[in-house]
């Protein structure tokens, strides 16, 4: 008997051990932070809404639902970066209620998505440009200059060494190591990845022969990582390496970048500018309300950047439940508004054209 | 007399070859080298998570979400993530351990040799070797896509409970055959009826290897990351409702913040790795105590 009262003695320290723990957890983290980006004006919808999707827009995501928080509290976005494609089957499977994702939906998950949306059509909404940046580790050597064929061949793995006379072509005055070149990419499927390969194809055919695709061509060879944050980790311990990312993970992490030579033959540094200009050149595919966007990676424009993705929220038309389609509507409206744009220049992204926030805006609007 | 009958007996035990002497030795030697590389990895798997944990490891990191802060910001905490795997577990435990003590008990005081024990035997041989993803696909196709419920922490209880029963049902099973069959007997011809005797006779006698067992269990489903990812999904704020919406884990925790190449984010990955172990470690010594508590009864 006494056993057993000292079991329920113990038992009771534990529960209550528990519960003093959750009881004074706090979820004011306000205090410990001192944000200096813009904030404006938010609707406010309060509630949960789960989103899944492209890595390279977690960091802005992360800005600005820690902003739209702070403006209205009691809003929870919970967005996991899972990369474009998991993020996209998440949102045809409904588990979540709005996908990030670096390529529009294709033909084949356009119908999907409709059959998710209870028989409405599923737009993509261009939110965030991200420039891609190709990012090497490579001591002693800054602002190293490639042509696309250059880069193509580097990432097909018919460049081998950084001394190689196309490299040493592209780069008169450089210094270069007789390294190995490793290059990286990403192992889970990724938008970058599409956007990426889709460049490599588009501008240096004859070297590059595998189709746009999420996952990285095995036959390419080159060493995998996870997601966009694992790129960047495997990059900074491989002396030699080279990869591609969305900029701001290399603005953030201060990475060596490389200048790429556009349609032109000009190479250009990747910066929010040099994509701006870029920008421009990019067509609206889709129809109606949908801003899938057709990109020109061939740009002859003075000082635009090649590489870029444009980050799509991927959202259901009509055919949430009224709770979260309010929340996504608001959510999405402040981060196309003006403000909301302005963080992306401090996360290391580029801010959509006015042009095209403006039609985003509309789209938004005609949410429901 | 007596100092002859020793030198007889020395040569009688003549002195170990110096062969046999080294041949001792070296397998000696062996040995510890062996358990020094044994010990090593734990070692300084333990060393690593302590001196890096530490950094981080306050009463700021225990009692505050991740709510509002972003991967770059400084402090943070993981209170969300240690109520949600505490709950997590806790549920999981709540489904498993009676689930499988019924089966370890079913399967040696009545299952015998008879069909259903053997198939019963089979089936949790197999289900030791589900991998946890596959217990979070089956929980995310059943659960989730077929009944349409939403992620929620109960899911994810649902795929722990899965990994975990097998391991209690192991451990119950090798405990009660362990327990003498004449305390049985002893009960039986006093006239105790069967359910009383396994009740208070078997039940308690092994109930620190069953204990020690459950424990085992416990420790191995809460490292688990991929169930939770798939169907407790992630989030920065408390939640302290299991039953609805997404829920923090430590795991999930760890995994998300070691990911990402913020040196504040490592840092609180390392603080959320020993928290863990420390959580596994306090329940283990509550166990242990509690054993110890309980030996004299059955002795």
């Amino acid at each position: 008997m006494k056993n057993g009262s000292r079991l329920a003695a113990l038992g009771g320290v534990v529960v209550a051990g528990a519960l003093a723990l959750s009881a004074c957890g706090s979820d004011n983290n306000a205090g410990t932070d001192a944000s200096n980006a813009p904030t404006g004006k938010v609707d406010c919808v309060k509630g949960t809404v789960n989103a899944a999707g492209a890595s390279s827009q977690k960091n802005a995501i992360e800005e600005w639902k820690k902003i739209y928080a702070q403006q209205c509290a009691g809003a929870t976005l919970n967005y996991n970066p899972a990369g474009s494609g998991a993020g996209i089957q998440a949102f045809l499977a409904g588990q979540v209620s709005f996908a990030g994702s670096d390529s529009a939906l294709d033909a084949e998950e356009a119908p999907k998505a409709q059959q998710r949306c209870q028989g409405n059509p599923a737009w993509n909404l261009p939110m965030v440009v991200g420039p891609v940046a190709v990012i090497y580790n490579l001591q002693g050597v800054d602002g190293l200059q490639l042509k696309p064929e250059t880069l193509a061949s580097i990432f097909a793995g018919k460049i081998k060494k950084w001394n190689d006379p196309a490299i040493a072509k592209d780069n008169p005055d450089a210094q270069l190591p007789d390294n190995d070149i490793k290059p990286i990419h990403r192992a889970d499927e990724s938008g970058t990845t599409e956007n990426f390969t889709d460049y490599l194809g588009n501008v240096a055919g004859d070297v590059w022969k595998w189709e746009a695709e999420k996952k990285w061509p095995t036959e390419a060879g080159g060493q995998g990582a996870p997601k966009s944050d694992g790129v960047v980790t495997v990059l900074k311990q491989t002396q030699g390496g080279i990869s591609y990312v969305e900029m701001s993970f290399a603005t953030k992490n201060s990475l060596q970048t490389a200048k790429i030579a556009n349609g032109a033959g000009e190479f250009v540094e990747v910066s929010e500018q040099s994509v701006g200009s870029a920008l421009d050149g990019a067509k609206i595919v889709g129809q109606g309300n949908d801003l899938a966007m057709e990109l020109d990676y061939n740009t002859k424009t003075a000082g635009a950047y090649p590489i870029f993705l444009v980050t799509y929220e991927v959202v259901c038309s009509k055919g949430l439940p009224a709770d979260q389609a309010q929340f996504v509507k608001a959510f999405l409206k402040y981060t196309a508004s003006e403000d909301g744009q302005k963080v992306l220049t401090e996360a290391g992204y580029a801010p959509l054209s006015d042009g095209l926030a403006t039609k985003v805006r509309a789209s938004i609007e005609a949410l429901s | 007399m007596s100092v002859k009958g020793a030198e007889l007996e020395l040569k009688s035990l003549p002195r170990v070859s110096a062969r046999r002497r080294m041949a001792d030795r070296t397998v000696q030697s062996l040995v510890y080298a062996a358990f020094v590389i044994a010990i090593i990895p734990l070692v300084s798997v333990l060393w690593m998570v302590v001196t890096r944990g530490m950094e981080r490891l306050d009463l700021d990191f225990l009692t505050f979400s991740m709510n509002g802060l972003s991967s770059s910001d400084e402090g943070g905490g993981a209170n969300h993530a240690i109520v949600g795997t505490l709950q997590q577990v806790g549920l999981t435990a709540v489904m498993a351990v009676p689930l499988g003590i019924l089966t370890g008990v079913y399967l040696v005081e009545y299952g015998g040799n008879s069909r259903l024990a053997r198939v019963i035997t089979f089936f949790v041989d197999v289900m030791t070797g589900i991998p946890s993803i596959v217990a979070g696909l089956f929980i995310l196709a059943f659960w989730l896509l077929a009944l349409g419920f939403e992620y929620s922490g109960f899911a994810g209880a649902l795929a722990l409970a899965i990994l975990m029963m097998p391991t209690v049902v192991r451990a119950t099973e090798e405990m009660l055959k362990l327990v003498p069959n004449d305390l049985r007997e002893a009960s039986y011809a006093l006239g105790v009826p069967r359910w009383r005797t396994i009740c208070f006779v078997v039940l308690p006698t092994a109930l620190t290897g069953i204990v020690t067992g459950v424990m085992l269990a416990v420790a191995r489903v809460m490292g688990e990351t991929a169930p939770l990812l798939l169907l407790v999904f992630i989030t920065d704020a408390i939640n302290s409702n299991p039953f609805e919406g997404p829920q923090g884990s430590l795991p999930t925790f760890i995994w998300y913040q070691a990911g990402d190449p913020n040196p504040q984010a490592i840092e609180r990955a390392w603080a959320a790795a020993l928290t863990l172990i420390l959580i596994i470690m306090l329940l283990n010594l509550g166990a242990r105590l509690l054993a110890r508590l309980r030996k004299p009864v059955s002795r």
